[in-house]
């Protein structure tokens, strides 16, 4: 039988079939390769034969001097253009004026006449150097130059031609501000020119009168002299009427404008569309460029082309004639366009250089991304870099509110059509791409936003905070205090108080009853023994060399029935009953069943009708009050209101991705690591202890992407913690660094520890432990798989990251599938509860990810009925009883 | 050589074209280099009566010399086709060029086709743009060869122009909107399978997106055709619906190449004549729905689909090459000639894959009550986690192959990683890599494919 290799063997061309040429084959130029890519050619080739190494821009000018030239380029390194050769690649883009800008006399016109020429773009390439280029070509005034005119062009050079065309648009867009504000500083400094240039010709006109009158009172008659200075007097008067349409046209300009609609957004001379023109630049930018000097006269604000009077110019005698073509020195770009406006202009390339660096593949899923992430208000603040559009304002709360004020239960309609933002239909990439250009540039030319004092004092004091005062709770009334009675949860939870919580199942209850009622001894045990108390679940390190998964050295026991959330939400806030009907009837019949069902905890902080609380209710707050006054007092005055975490930078896609390269090694490392990922994902505030700064921060650092909520700046996240934290500050921060110390303070903050045990995981990176309950199930398998081959960290985030969209848009699904919500009947209320959880049976969850979905989906509630949860901090708090088990390596 | 060339009139030739509806094209040009007296214009082609908004032929020969300027430089290789746009505010025009070399009058010269529209088409046109270029960039291949043989260039170029100038036109009227509003769709129905299928739905949506949004609609009911396209249209960016087109209800259009989504009417008889050569030239394998019957069918992915069309590309110029005379090179002259043309009847094939990522979505969507906005939020997050999943995708292989410097090998390995293992996934997921990263399909999957192709070429042949 004849094998494949055998076969293809036979597929070569033999010496006869090269030599002869067939007159009737097909010569190759004139047909198209069999396959696009040749033998050595792949997807990324195509950027392998140019001769620079990235994309570039390049300014050029047709010199009336040497022809094309090339000025400048941005980033000006001569490494990123290499071996390109910018004269020749110059000497083509600017080959054709296609402004056909026309200055001179026209027909019936003694006067010059300025043609105010709009821009043109082009997009051209040389497929032999493997360059494309957008060139947009704009002309410039200059009053000693042939026609008054230089043209110019900025050139947008690519290797990828696609590139081009497909950001045509941001391009075009991107260069013609940069365009109009090199014009607009021309026109201005054009202008001051003209100005300087009439005032010596007025004083030359007056100097040559006066010797004219001299000479024909020194010799009587009209001698030679006297007529050349009368024939140069002429010519001086005709200039200075020259000069003075020329003004007059240059100052007309605004009203002249042209044909694209956005280029009448930068008629004026001050053009700054995106960045805010700093003070002093403005100063200088709206004043008369005045050659003597160097003082600027500050008394206008006036951005009109109109010149302003030079104070201090002393007019010069001149000659009517300007000198020859090649034996003035032309002016340069700066020189031309006022300093301000040119290194505005300069600032502006390097935003749209910055903009579209890199694979175009990025660049057009960024585009995308935020196009589709603009529907997703609603959902994007659990995993998505917060945009600007959020800050905009709580459009759809306050939107949400004015339905709320009807009272008619509206159609959800009306609250989605809110929540989701009025643009829910996709922006068009200009606005995206417009988006990024404002965020670039934010990002770029502003300093890092003031970050708050506390975060700076957070990160920097030692603890300024009493630890034994902030530790006097008493365990067994830490989280059902501080929830039925902190006046950010005016709601509380419930009726019962900790020994009432959950006693649904005997061994719930015991386990509860062993916290709750050693707290004292807790409090002097070490973190060993707290961890060693636990229920130990050793991992075979060896998994972690590539075997099947880990290894259990004990059978972990059968789960607990589901906790008591619900029994314990025994109303929910107003606010949600008013708002959301469907809910509204969900919470109000299903929370009061004795079943139990789910185990997060959903805790309202914000507003309290108390009216709408049951007795029990009431009479719990008020019974707790007293409590919480004293803690929260306590805890505002701990200088604790935000997390320092990157002092108050946003927190950026770029960080994520840096933190992904963490996240991969932390998943490689950790055969426990998606226990540890459970605990995020499920809101159970995750402690990374240890006795190394760096080691801490690290691990925090890979595992932040894995925080829902973050927060813009990441006010949920704590990278390090050298005193004990309280409860409060489990509410608001999901992932703690807390640092290991071995003096009396130490104690104290293993107190908190193991005092808090039952509502947080352990994650030891001295002893490589992990203390928290067990997951079981594929999703997070998939996220988090120790035997990934993904190599890169960027890589592994977007891995991650594209699980988590996954996770928001299950979480959207079961928050709105109101369906699943509804009773069907008044005395329904217990199939509520199996519904809900049939329903993410059905979407193939098991019962720890079930907890996932729902405490991403008390996020969404929270946030669409509250608006973006800002301030301090996380108002949502859930924990669960399930029992906590000890990961070894 | 001289008959194909006669001298140059003052008056430039002109093809008058009738138009149907308004056409956005202003004109259309081939102008060339003449050595001795610089940039030529050669023939014109103008819709017919398109009031005011025509140039003038001076105008017209103005902006067609001006394609040309700067290209004395050209160094680019030979049989290279390359794009100029311009966009001239002043004239108020948008120009598109395609720069060859061609033989006139025994001389190699510089040769422009364009296109001029005016600039107020702007939006309207870069969506399409690369639609026509690829078009024309085609039947510039063939006219190089009449120019080569010394047949007639117009006459080639016409063929194409004209169907460019009826394409533009019809999508001015007929395009589908960028904002497809959820209520016109399928999947506003109350329950999935109100109005077709569950089935049918879901092979119609997963063979839509495993063919990087391709697909043409045909059916009888055009109210029908054009639900199902803008339900697939759903599943586009922007852009790409921008690029996409309803039926027309009175007399349906021809098949255009390029387009993403196209509904076609069928005849009074109940059939549609699709034409083999053009849907093989779409630059995406295609998906066909008959909204009548049912029935979804697809054409192979990529990798196999650029093979074909390529050796059908390769075929026709080659056939071309070989016509004895210029009655000899008309299409269907060309088709008859030899024998590599027999159409690959098994072109279109069931959809053999199944999905999990289009299936759930569909089961989900519909539990989300309608008429609301919440299916249009839940659509946003299933196109948002495709793109991501075709980006780690491409990232994935990036770093398994150091950007191409090295074979993929890892298929199995990126299936699990990536949560891929369904086959009809990996499809999907791969199919909106291809269009990010054009050729990613070959560079994966076409190595053992060419193989077992020279296999089977090469037993065939003994």
């Amino acid at each position: 039988m004849i094998g494949s290799p055998d076969v293809v063997a036979l597929t070569k061309d033999d010496d006869f079939g090269d030599s002869y040429q067939d007159p009737c084959l097909l010569p190759e130029e004139f047909s198209v390769p069999l396959f696009p890519h040749a033998t050595n050619a792949n997807p990324w080739t195509k950027t392998s034969y140019a001769k620079f190494s990235k994309d570039f821009i390049l300014i050029s000018e047709f010199s009336e001097q040497v022809g094309p030239q090339p000025l400048l380029t941005i980033p000006d390194d001569p490494k990123v253009c290499g071996t390109f050769d910018l004269n020749y690649f110059s000497l083509r883009i600017m080959s054709v004026d296609y402004q056909a800008s026309f200055v001179g006399h026209p027909p019936g016109s003694s006067y010059p006449k300025l043609n105010f020429v709009e821009d043109s773009k082009v997009v051209l390439g040389d497929s032999k150097e493997g360059a494309f280029a957008y060139v947009h070509h704009l002309t410039l005034y200059d009053l000693e130059a042939r026609g008054f005119v230089r043209p110019f062009c900025m050139a947008y050079i690519s290797a990828d031609e696609r590139k081009i065309m497909q950001q045509f648009q941001q391009l075009s867009s991107g260069f013609s501000k940069a365009s109009e504000c090199l014009k607009s500083g021309n026109r201005k400094a054009f202008a001051n020119e003209l100005e300087k240039k009439l005032k010596d010709l007025e004083y030359t006109r007056s100097v040559l009168h006066k010797e004219t009158e001299m000479q024909k009172i020194n010799t009587g008659c009209y001698s030679t002299q006297v007529i050349e200075k009368a024939n140069e007097l002429a010519n001086v008067e005709k200039s200075i009427y020259e000069h003075r349409d020329l003004l007059r046209q240059i100052t007309s300009y605004p009203n002249k404008k042209g044909r694209d609609a956005h280029i009448n957004d930068h008629d004026h001379v001050q053009i700054e569309p995106e960045k805010p023109i700093d003070s002093n630049m403005l100063d200088n930018t709206t004043l008369t460029s005045n050659h003597s000097s160097n003082g600027r006269d500050k008394s206008s604000t006036d951005t009109d082309t109109s010149p302003q009077k030079p104070s201090s110019y002393t007019p010069q005698l001149i000659k009517a004639k300007s000198a020859k073509c090649f034996d003035k020195r032309l002016k340069t770009l700066e020189e031309l366009c006022d300093s301000a406006f040119f290194h505005q202009t300069l600032d502006q390339l390097n935003v749209i250089e910055k903009m579209f660096r890199g694979d175009l593949c990025f660049i057009y899923t960024s585009q995308i991304d935020r196009g589709l992430s603009i529907k997703q208000k609603i959902t994007s603040f659990l995993f998505e870099e917060e945009r600007d559009w959020e800050e905009e304002g709580g459009g759809s709360r306050n939107l949400y509110e004015a339905n709320h004020t009807t009272r008619i239960a509206p159609p959800l309609i009306s609250q989605i059509s809110t929540l989701s933002g009025e643009p829910m239909s996709l922006d068009s990439y200009v606005t995206c791409v417009e988006i990024g250009h404002n965020k670039l540039e934010i990002e770029s030319l502003e300093g890092p936003p003031e970050s708050s004092t506390s975060d700076i004092t957070q990160e920097t004091s030692e603890d300024a905070v009493d630890t034994e005062t902030k530790g006097s709770f008493s365990s067994d009334r830490s989280i059902e205090a501080l929830g039925n009675v902190s006046p950010a949860n005016p709601d509380g939870f419930g009726r019962r108080s900790t020994n009432e919580a959950c006693t649904v199942t005997s061994s719930e209850e015991q386990e509860v009853t062993s916290y709750s009622g050693a707290p004292e001894r807790d409090a002097d045990m070490s973190t060993a023994d707290v961890f060693e108390a636990d229920n130990l679940v050793q991992i075979d390190t060896a998994c972690c060399m590539g075997q099947d998964g880990f290894i259990y050295e004990e059978p972990l026991p059968e789960p607990l029935q589901p906790c008591c959330d619900d029994t314990v939400v025994k109303q929910e806030p107003l606010s949600l009953l008013h708002r959301d009907p469907p809910l509204q009837v969900d919470y109000v019949f299903g929370e009061s069943s004795q079943t139990v069902v789910g185990t997060s905890v959903g805790l309202m902080l914000p507003e309290l009708n108390i009216n709408a609380l049951s007795d029990d209710m009431v009479r719990m707050n008020v019974e707790d009050a007293s409590d919480t006054t004293s803690y929260m007092s306590m805890s505002t005055s701990s200088d604790r209101a935000a997390s320092p975490f990157t002092y108050g930078i946003p927190i950026t896609v770029k960080q994520k991705k840096k933190a992904g390269h963490s996240a991969l090694r932390f998943i490689r490392q950790y055969p426990f690591a998606q226990q540890a990922i459970y605990c995020l994902l499920s809101g159970r505030t995750l402690v990374v202890l240890g006795s190394e700064e760096g080691t801490v921060r690290k691990l925090v650092n890979a595992l932040l992407i894995f925080v829902p909520n973050i927060g813009k700046y990441g006010e949920t996240v704590q990278p390090w913690l050298s005193s004990s934290f309280q409860l409060t500050d489990l509410q608001r921060w999901k992932l703690i660094g807390l640092q290991r110390v071995a003096s009396p303070a130490g104690s104290s903050m293993l107190h908190s520890l193991s005092r808090y045990s039952r509502y947080i995981g352990i994650l030891d990176c001295d002893n490589k432990t992990l203390r928290c309950p067990p997951y079981k199930g594929t999703l997070i398998n998939q996220m988090a798989d120790h035997r990934t081959q993904i190599k890169r960290g960027s890589t592994y985030y977007l891995h991650v990251q594209s699980m988590l969209t996954q996770l928001t848009a299950k979480a959207f699904l079961y928050t709105f599938c109101h369906h699943v919500h509804l009773p069907i009947t008044a005395d329904d209320r217990g199939s509520v509860t199996s519904r809900r959880t049939n329903f993410l049976l059905q979407l193939g969850y098991t019962e720890e990810e079930s907890k996932i979905i729902q405490f991403l989906s008390e996020l969404v509630k929270h946030h669409f009925l509250q608006g973006p949860l800002k301030g301090l901090g996380q108002a949502l708090f859930s924990y669960s009883y399930s029992t906590s088990y000890l990961y070894k390596i | 050589m001289s008959a194909a060339c006669p001298p140059q009139s003052p008056a430039v030739a002109k093809t008058e074209v009738a138009m149907e509806g308004w056409c956005p094209l202003l004109a259309a040009t081939f102008a060339y280099w003449d050595n001795i007296l610089g940039p030529r214009v050669r023939h014109i082609w103008a819709p017919k009566g398109q009031g005011s908004m025509l140039l003038s032929d001076g105008e017209v020969t103005f902006l067609a010399n001006h394609t040309l300027n700067g290209e004395i430089l050209r160094s680019a290789e030979s049989g290279a086709v390359d794009v100029k746009f311009f966009v001239l505010a002043e004239k108020g025009v948008i120009i598109v060029s395609l720069i060859f070399d061609g033989e006139l009058k025994g001389d190699k010269n510089t040769c422009a086709l364009s296109i001029i529209l005016p600039q107020s088409e702007l939006n309207f046109y870069l969506p399409l743009h690369s639609v026509c270029v690829e078009r024309l960039k085609h039947i510039v291949r063939k006219g190089r060869i009449c120019m080569q043989k010394g047949y007639s260039i117009i006459a080639m170029l016409t063929s194409e122009i004209v169907p460019i100038m009826e394409l533009l036109s019809s999508m001015k009227t007929h395009s589908v909107p960028e904002e497809v509003d959820i209520k016109d769709t399928l999947l506003n129905d109350d329950d999935i399978g109100d109005s077709c299928h569950e089935d049918f739905l879901h092979k119609a949506i997963s063979s839509h997106l495993q063919t990087c949004g391709c697909s043409i609609v045909v059916g009888s009911n055009p109210e029908k055709v054009n639900k199902i396209v803008l339900t697939l249209s759903l599943f586009l960016t922007p852009t790409e619906r921008k690029c996409s087109r309803l039926c027309r209800a009175d007399g349906s259009f021809k098949y255009d190449t390029g387009l993403f989504v196209q509904g076609l009417l069928k005849d009074s008889t109940g059939s549609f004549v699709l034409p083999y050569r053009q849907v093989l030239y779409s630059p995406y394998p295609t998906t066909h729905i008959d909204v009548d019957i049912n029935t979804v069918k697809q054409m192979p992915p990529c990798h196999e689909h650029m093979y074909h069309q390529r050796r059908y590309m390769r075929s026709e110029l080659s056939a071309l090459w070989k016509a004895a005379s210029e009655d000899n090179i008309s299409p269907d002259n060309l088709i008859n000639s030899q024998d590599s043309f027999t159409p690959d009847l098994n072109i279109f094939q069931d959809v053999m894959h199944k999905d999990t990522l289009v299936k759930s979505f569909i089961y989900e969507v519909f539990l989300l009550k309608p008429g609301l906005s919440l299916r249009s939020v839940y659509l946003s997050h299933f196109l948002l986690l495709l793109h991501r999943k075709a980006l780690t995708l491409l990232r994935y292989i990036e770093d398994e192959t150091q950007k191409g410097k090295k074979p993929f090998r890892s298929l199995r390995n990126l299936k699990t990683d990536l949560d891929l293992t369904v086959e009809g996934d990996l499809n999907i997921v791969m199919a909106m890599a291809e269009k990010l990263r054009a050729g990613l399909h070959y560079f994966v999957f076409g190595k053992p494919f060419f193989t077992s192709v020279q296999e089977r070429d090469l037993l065939m042949s003994f």
